[in-house]
């Protein structure tokens, strides 16, 4: 059943072309959404009985033949899937609509299936290698997709992303490479207890060193983050929504803390360097986030910023602080995919992304304003909406753990966050209509529903926080609380 | 056998190196690298020429294709004539040094006690079935970024973004 998550859009990519040439628009529209709805309700229904006793290794069947796959699921990469799923489906309906003005619908969903196939495939992986894989087949969908627009812009952040991941992805190769030179294997039970046996802290060390670097270009942490604010503006918005919204934390965040705190076990030195890069990262996003004028690069700044958040809380390595970690995870999923969502809408309409140009955008499209507004508000940690709670949770975790300097600088890094929001609310929505926009008309349906469902999940993911983290967050959070432990069950499947 | 496959591997990597057409040169690379991937095998370490050809012959090779399909093709960087000399002597020189220290060098390696097993196919199929998936995954992600990057515009519009207010 777990196989279905990759070969689903998988397949559908490769039917998509072909279809494409019977129907431009409706078929892919349909299959595509269907196909992203189909991966939610498996995950929320089908998947997540199967972890009620802790995770598994299930065994992938084609046509009701046993393939030598052995996909891992558990409580962190359920977790995952569901995120994925979830920003997928809100960007496949809000596709509908926007990529009317690119063409090339089908071609576009095959690409973005592949994407997804790719995120889940490195998210069910139980090996080393296979990330390695996975995440080059995220990352080669993403490339084509940040360039699908074929502007000059476009590809050049194309080229420029592209670059360096691949820098990224030979670090990452690297790393995998040693460990299988010390380790003799590259599945996470064989390598967490071959570095057990050997206590080569020396090699271990450099490795991770390497994974940091390779999984901080792909996470756009500080100071591995160029590449961020050029490749998330230039692409449609949709993928913009994606890129921010999912794949950086798959193909960086998951992937580092999979393998940090669940192969390779959380040292202090880890800790110390992740939580030095967090509060590095929210600070400089946040400050390079305040100084801009094109909405969509104020946008991926602020993605830098967040994703520092994450790292952070991760980085305590306590319960509670690997809690706030998923929680605001999961959070920025939500609201940087709206608010990306949001500025393309805004694009399209006026055609322009310079904050300096709009104005009093709230008259003529209200409801881009009114859930545009909730994703700031939410982002920048306004109770009682999501953003707050996980930040809390963050900074609570750091007093615990007596980082009480880290603390304040992340409450003011917050502070820093609702300012540069303001400034975007106001300058965008608020104020006198510019009589250049008089004409403009809100979001057609589609990109309308797919924001409002976004803007409401902010809001009920907020006031319902305490179920969100007892039925999602907790059993993620308790597989990343065992450390090496859950690899070292698995040895042998 | 061997000695066929070391001359096949130096002469296409050679080739990726000296050719001024990239996707000639990248072909070349990958080509070099299923060679050595069939060194690898026949050294009876099948892991490495599993990984070889997926990832270099593979993986690499698309992105490299990707990336070269992502320029254009005016940007071509003349090249001066020093680094045309630089690079066979550079190359000669090496092979020099190889022939009178690395027999040596190879004798200082301890004993690896690495566990690798089965045939190229158990590997390839039973061992790394997932790895495939994902290989099929990444080709097509090559494929399909070809062919969306490469489309010709159709009715719905070009690739310009946004509307028309401003």
């Amino acid at each position: 059943m777990l196989f279905l998550f990759i070969i689903v859009p998988l397949v559908l990519a490769g039917l998509l072309p072909l279809l494409g040439k019977v129907s431009k628009r409706l078929l892919p529209d349909l299959l595509a959404s269907a196909a992203m709805l189909f991966l939610l309700v498996l995950a929320v229904f089908s998947a997540r009985p199967l972890i009620a006793d802790g995770g598994i290794i299930q065994q992938a069947f084609w046509f009701g033949a046993p393939l030598n796959i052995r996909l891992l699921l558990d409580g962190f990469s359920l977790f995952m899937l569901f995120t994925i799923s979830l920003v997928s489906f809100a960007v496949t309906l809000y596709s509908i609509n926007y990529m009317e003005h690119y063409g090339a619908k089908a071609n576009y969903y095959a690409l973005l299936l592949v994407m997804i196939a790719g995120m889940n495939g490195l998210v069910l992986s139980s090996d080393l290698f296979t990330i390695y894989v996975f995440l080059e087949v995220a990352a080669i969908a993403s490339y084509a997709l940040v360039a699908f627009g074929r502007g000059h812009d476009e590809l050049e952040a194309s080229f420029k992303y592209l670059m360096l991941s691949a820098v990224a992805s030979a670090f990452v190769l690297l790393s995998i490479a040693v460990i299988f030179g010390v380790s003799g294997g590259v599945s996470f039970g064989v390598v967490a207890q071959g570095l057990k046996t050997l206590n080569i802290k020396t090699v271990v060390g450099f490795c991770s060193g390497l994974f940091l670097a390779g999984f901080g270009l792909k996470a756009a942490l500080v100071p591995f983050h160029s590449w961020l604010p050029d490749a998330h503006p230039s692409a449609p918005a949709p993928i913009s929504a994606m890129l921010s919204g999912v794949l950086i934390k798959v193909s960086g965040v998951y992937a580092m803390t999979r393998i940090f705190l669940g192969v390779f076990g959380l040292t202090p030195a880890l800790t110390t360097v992740l939580t030095i890069m967090g509060i590095v990262s929210i600070f400089v996003g946040a400050l390079a986030a305040l100084g801009q004028n094109d909405i969509k690069r104020m946008l991926a700044y602020s993605s830098i910023s967040q994703i520092g958040y994450v790292v952070l809380g991760f980085g305590i390595g306590t319960p509670l602080g690997i809690l706030g970690g998923l929680f605001h995870l999961f959070n920025h999923a939500l609201f940087k995919s709206l608010l990306f969502l949001n500025a393309g809408a805004v694009e399209q309409s006026t055609g322009t992304r310079s904050l300096d140009k709009m104005g009093g955008l709230a008259k003529v499209m209200p409801l881009t304003a009114a859930t545009s507004a909730v994703g700031s508000l939410s982002i920048a940690g306004v109770p009682p909406l999501n953003g707050f709670w996980s930040k809390l949770l963050i900074i609570i975790a750091l007093v615990q753990a007596r980082m009480h300097v880290l603390a304040v600088l992340a409450v003011l890094g917050s502070v820093i966050t609702l300012w540069y929001y303001l400034v975007l609310q106001h300058q965008a929505f608020f104020g006198k209509l510019n009589e250049a926009w008089q004409g403009v008309k809100e979001a057609p349906f589609w990109m309308s529903a797919a924001t409002v469902l976004l803007a409401l999940l902010c809001i009920v993911t907020g006031l319902a926080f305490s179920f969100v983290i007892r039925s999602w967050l907790q059993p993620a959070a308790d597989v990343l609380g065992q450390g090496v432990g859950v690899a070292l069950n698995f040895i042998g499947f | 056998m061997h000695l066929f496959l070391l001359i096949g591997l130096l002469a296409f990597s050679v080739l990726a190196v000296l050719l001024r057409d990239l996707l000639k040169s990248a072909i070349s690379l990958a080509v070099a690298s299923i060679f050595l991937a069939l060194l690898f095998f026949l050294m009876n370490a099948v892991y490495a020429g599993v990984f070889e050809i997926s990832v270099v012959a593979g993986l690499i090779t698309v992105l490299f294709i990707t990336a070269i399909t992502l320029t254009r093709g005016d940007g071509d960087v003349a090249e001066s004539r020093k680094h045309r000399i630089i690079f066979p002597l550079f190359f000669l020189v090496l092979a020099v040094v190889d022939l009178l220290v690395m027999k040596k060098l190879l004798g200082q390696i301890p004993a690896i006690q690495g566990s690798e097993s089965g045939t190229f196919s158990q590997v390839l199929w039973n061992q790394r079935t997932f790895d495939l998936v994902g290989q099929v995954g990444a080709i097509s992600a090559g494929v399909l970024a070809v062919l969306a990057l490469f489309r010709r515009d159709d009715m719905h519009g070009t690739a310009s973004k946004g509307g028309s207010h401003e």
